[in-house]
C-alpha cells in the first residue's frame, strides 16, 4: 500500500463528509483544538484520535452497544499476543517494555477501521473523513493483516491462487467477519476472549456451506472426514510460515525494529493442538510462528523460560481456500504412506521438538487396500471390475476433473461423480 | 354562500397568525438564528478547522516535511 502524502492524510472532503451524520458535528466537539487561523495556534489541545477514548467520543446515544464491548475485544486488548507471551514468559517487566515497543502499535481504535488507515501503516483519512460502516479491505483489514492473510486471500504469493471467495465472488473480509467478531461480545475482562481461536468458531465455513457439514451431502470426503479434519485441511493451499523473529531498538535512530530469519511457503497438516467441542478436528493445517527462545534477548536473558508451553507450529486457518486442491484430488494423496504434507518430527527443529509434541503427526493415515477402495462410499458401482486401488491410475487429473467423463456429461456442473452415480452399498 | 363572510374571517385570522410567526424576537430583542444559519456555521468559510482542512494547497504549504526514515526491520512482520 503506497503511503499517503502528509496533506492527503488530513484533507477533508466537505462535499462528501458534511452531509453525513458525523459531518453535522462541529470539528472541535471531537478533536478539541482552538478556532484560529494559524496552524500552531489552532492545534493547541488537539485530539488527533478521539476514538482512543471510545466511551467519551463514540458511545452515548449513538454507538453504545459497540463501545460496551470493544474495550474487551481482541483488536483493542491484543490479548492474543499476551496469552502466548505469558504462557511462554510469565510476567516480566522487560516483556512489558518489549510489548510497548513492538506489539502495541497493532492496537486499533474505532477510527482506525472506520475513518482512517491504521497508524501502524502511516494513517491518513480514507475518504475525506467520511465514516465508513464497512472498513475498506486493503486500506484497513489487510493493511495490518497483509503479510500472511492478506497476501493469501488476494493471491499475492507468486504461483498460488487467491482465495476462491475473493477470486470468484469478490467477497471482502466483512462478508465473513461480521461486526460482532470485530467489536467483541464480552463486556468485562473476565469473559473476554484469550485469542482468536477461543470460544465459538466464528466465522464457520458451514454457516454458509451447510451441505458440507458432516452428513450434509453425498461427498464421500465430507462424510468420512467432516468431523475429523478442519475444512482447510482439504481446501487450503500453500501458505506462509516464518522463522526466527528478533526484536530490538536501533542504536542509530532509536526506533524499534524486528528481523526475521526466514519466510517460506508451507502446507503441513498437524494434529490439532487446541481440540475442543467447538473445534473438534483431529487434524488442521499448521503454520510456523517466528518465535524463538531468544526472540526478546535484547530486553533481557531467558525471558521465555516456558518456551515449550506453546507449540511453534500453530493451528491455522489459511485464507486461500480452493474447491479443488492437490490433497483433495483423491483418497490416496493422504492414504499413500507419503509424509510430505504432514508435520512429522523430521520437519521440526530439534530445539522446538518438545514445544510441538501436541502437534506432530506420529503415524500417517493408513494405506488403502483394494477392497477398501472399491467399497469406499464414493466408488461408483460400475467400477467394481477395476483392479487398481488408485483412482488416479485412470483419472490422471483427479476424480474431480475426470478425463474419461463421457462427452454427454459436459454440461454437468457438479464434477463430483457420486453426486449422480449413487453410492455402492 | 351564506358562509362566505365567516370563511373570510377565518382566512383573515389565519393570515394574521401566520405573519406573527415569521419574526420571533428574543427577550433581548435580537433575532434568533434560523436553522439554515446553523448549518452555514459549519461550512468551510465559517469554520477555521474546515477552512484549512478542505484547502489542499494550504495543507501542502503548512505540512511538516516528511522525514523518510531508513527501514531497519527486515523480513515480514
Amino acid at each position: 500500500m503506497a503511503p499517503l502524502e502528509p496533506w492527503e492524510k488530513v484533507l477533508v472532503d466537505a462535499g462528501k463528509f458534511l452531509p453525513t451524520d458525523h459531518g453535522q458535528i462541529a470539528c472541535m466537539e471531537c478533536h478539541g483544538g482552538v478556532q484560529a487561523s494559524e496552524k500552531e495556534a489552532a492545534h493547541v489541545g488537539l485530539i488527533v484520535s478521539p476514538s482512543s477514548e471510545p466511551e467519551k467520543y463514540c458511545g452515548g446515544e449513538c454507538h453504545s452497544e459497540q463501545v460496551a464491548t470493544y474495550p474487551f475485544a481482541l483488536h483493542s486488548t491484543q490479548q492474543g499476543y499476551w496469552t502466548a507471551l505469558e504462557a511462554r514468559g510469565g510476567s516480566h517487566p522487560a516483556l512489558n517494555e518489549m510489548f510497548g515497543n513492538h506489539c502495541a502499535t497493532c492496537h486499533t481504535t474505532c477510527g482506525e477501521c472506520h475513518v482512517s488507515q491504521p497508524k501502524n501503516v502511516g494513517g491518513g483519512l480514507f475518504t475525506g473523513h467520511v465514516f465508513e460502516t464497512t472498513p475498506p479491505m486493503t486500506r484497513s483489514c489487510t493493511a495490518c493483516h497483509g503479510s500472511r492473510v492478506g497476501n493469501e486471500f488476494l493471491g499475492k504469493n507468486e504461483g498460488i491462487p487467491g482465495d476462491v471467495h475473493f477470486r470468484e465472488a469478490r467477497m471482502n473480509c466483512v462478508k465473513c467477519h461480521e461486526g460482532e467478531d470485530m467489536h467483541g461480545t464480552a463486556t468485562d475482562a473476565m469473559t473476554a476472549e484469550v485469542n482468536r481461536f477461543a470460544g465459538t468458531e466464528s466465522p464457520k465455513c458451514v454457516d454458509c456451506h451447510e451441505e458440507a457439514a458432516p452428513n450434509g451431502d453425498d461427498n464421500p470426503m465430507h462424510q468420512v472426514h467432516g468431523d475429523t479434519l478442519s475444512c482447510q485441511v482439504c481446501h487450503s493451499v500453500t501458505y506462509t510460515s516464518c522463522d526466527g523473529c528478533h526484536v530490538a531498538v536501533s542504536e542509530t535512530s532509536g526506533n524499534p525494529f524486528f528481523e526475521t530469519d526466514a519466510t517460506y511457503q508451507t502446507f503441513l497438516i498437524g494434529r490439532n493442538p487446541i481440540q475442543s467441542e467447538e473445534r473438534p478436528y483431529a487434524f488442521v493445517p499448521v503454520r510456523h510462528t517466528p518465535v524463538t527462545t531468544d526472540a526478546y534477548e535484547y530486553y533481557g536473558e531467558n525471558l521465555l523460560p516456558n518456551f515449550n508451553a506453546v507449540p511453534t507450529w500453530v493451528y491455522s486457518t489459511p485464507h486461500n481456500i480452493q474447491k479443488n486442491t492437490a490433497q483433495n484430488i483423491s483418497c490416496e494423496t493422504c492414504h499413500n504412506g507419503d509424509a510430505s504434507i504432514f508435520l512429522t518430527a523430521d520437519k521440526v527443529k530439534p530445539e522446538e521438538m518438545e514445544a510441538n509434541l501436541s502437534v506432530i503427526v506420529e503415524s500417517l493415515p493408513p494405506m488403502l487396500t483394494l477392497e477398501q477402495t472399491l467399497n469406499a462410499p464414493g466408488t461408483p458401482a460400475s467400477h467394481l471390475e477395476h483392479i487398481s486401488n488408485s483412482c488416479t491410475a485412470c483419472h490422471t487429473e483427479g476424480i474431480r476433473n475426470a478425463p474419461i467423463s463421457p462427452e454427454d456429461h459436459m454440461a454437468y456442473k457438479d464434477r463430483n461423480c457420486s453426486g449422480c452415480h449413487k453410492l455402492q452399498k | 354562500m351564506k358562509l362566505k363572510p365567516i370563511g373570510l374571517l377565518i382566512a383573515g385570522a389565519c393570515l394574521i397568525a401566520a405573519c406573527a410567526t415569521i419574526k420571533v424576537e428574543s427577550s433581548t430583542g435580537t433575532e434568533q438564528p434560523l436553522a439554515t444559519e446553523a448549518v452555514l456555521a459549519s461550512t468551510p468559510e465559517a469554520d477555521k478547522c474546515l477552512a484549512c482542512h478542505t484547502d489542499k494547497q494550504r495543507l501542502i504549504d503548512t505540512a511538516k516535511p516528511v522525514e523518510i526514515a531508513e527501514a531497519e526491520s527486515k523480513g515480514i512482520g
